[in-house]
């Protein structure tokens, strides 16, 4: 499993289209929860976390399972926890949901790349 | 060694900090800052109040003027975190205290009194919202912090996703 991470149009779906030679049929917007055992590569995944928040289902125990059906998934999502914590609770639970679901994410991961003004940086795994 | 860990929510810099003081099992000290307002906080406080027992750290719970408290020497420290600690500085009265050279002046007053101090902070300035005014005051508050405290610090780690990324000299072993 691969994770692209990084800031809001930061170039990421941009890079793996290009680096894995991803078509846009191969890339699932995660604002559907369904199909996500098949998908190649699925893009905007802090927004399924938040439909996984809103219908009450645990977004940990969800991706846990999502690696164990489709380990070698590139999953792209952005990075929402750098700024002022929300007043509303449930953006903030959200908040912290996307926090705890990328760590779990990036432990498993054999590769974790941040991008950056549309620039690569490898954090973890063997550089590009 | 001063060490300063920043990061978003949840990727991991309280984890990182504790494992970085795991070998240190005397004169460990955890520096809490955070005012128990609300069930969420009580909750939080409840949970960490017990992993850190286990892990062996003392807790302090000072919510300002960290100056006053006294340690013994060479002792290890971990401030968690200067987010809290700034906002308490800050918003304590009915008017606005601009906070950053009290801090600074009460963190060397700190570390004076340990072998290592590891701040963990906050990014708070990532989402592009515009706040109120005081709001943005904060945020540059904490920005002109991580800036001076970085610029005294040993190291500089970002957590993002729980891997540590060094900014600024090097993991101690």
């Amino acid at each position: 499993m691969i994770l692209i991470i990084g800031g809001t149009c930061a170039g990421k779906t941009e890079f793996a289209k290009k680096y894995f030679q991803l078509s846009d049929a191969e890339i699932l917007d995660a604002s559907e929860i369904r199909n996500v055992q098949n998908a190649k590569c699925i893009r905007n995944y802090h927004l399924l976390i938040k439909k996984l928040c809103q219908e009450q289902l645990d977004p940990l125990a969800f991706t846990e399972q999502l690696m164990q059906e489709n380990p070698y998934c590139i999953i792209i999502m952005n990075e929402v926890g750098g700024g002022i914590v929300p007043l509303e609770k449930s953006e903030r639970l959200w908040r912290e949901a996307c926090g705890k679901t990328s760590c779990l994410l990036a432990e498993h991961a054999e590769k974790v790349i941040r991008i950056i003004c549309g620039i690569p940086t490898v954090i973890k795994g063997e550089c590009l | 060694m001063m060490i300063l860990i920043t990061g978003g929510s949840k990727c991991g810099k309280s984890s990182l900090a504790e494992r970085l003081l795991q070998n240190i099992s005397e004169n460990k000290y955890y520096l809490a800052t955070m005012q128990p307002f609300g069930t969420e906080a009580l909750e939080a406080i409840r949970r960490h109040r017990k992993i850190r027992r286990e892990k062996q750290f003392v807790t302090i719970e000072q919510y300002t003027d960290i100056d006053k408290i006294q340690l013994p020497a060479h002792s290890a420290v971990l401030l968690e975190c200067l987010g809290n600690l700034c906002a308490n500085e800050m918003f304590r009265n009915d008017s606005i205290i601009f906070p950053v050279e009290k801090i600074m002046k009460n963190l060397k007053s700190l570390y004076s009194m340990t072998d290592i101090l590891i701040i963990v902070t906050n990014e708070v300035g990532l989402d592009g919202i515009s706040y109120s005014a005081e709001t943005m005051q904060y945020i540059s508050a904490m920005a002109e912090l991580h800036q001076k405290i970085a610029r005294i610090s040993d190291t500089v780690i970002e957590c993002v996703c729980g891997i540590p990324v060094v900014i600024k000299g090097e993991i101690p072993c």
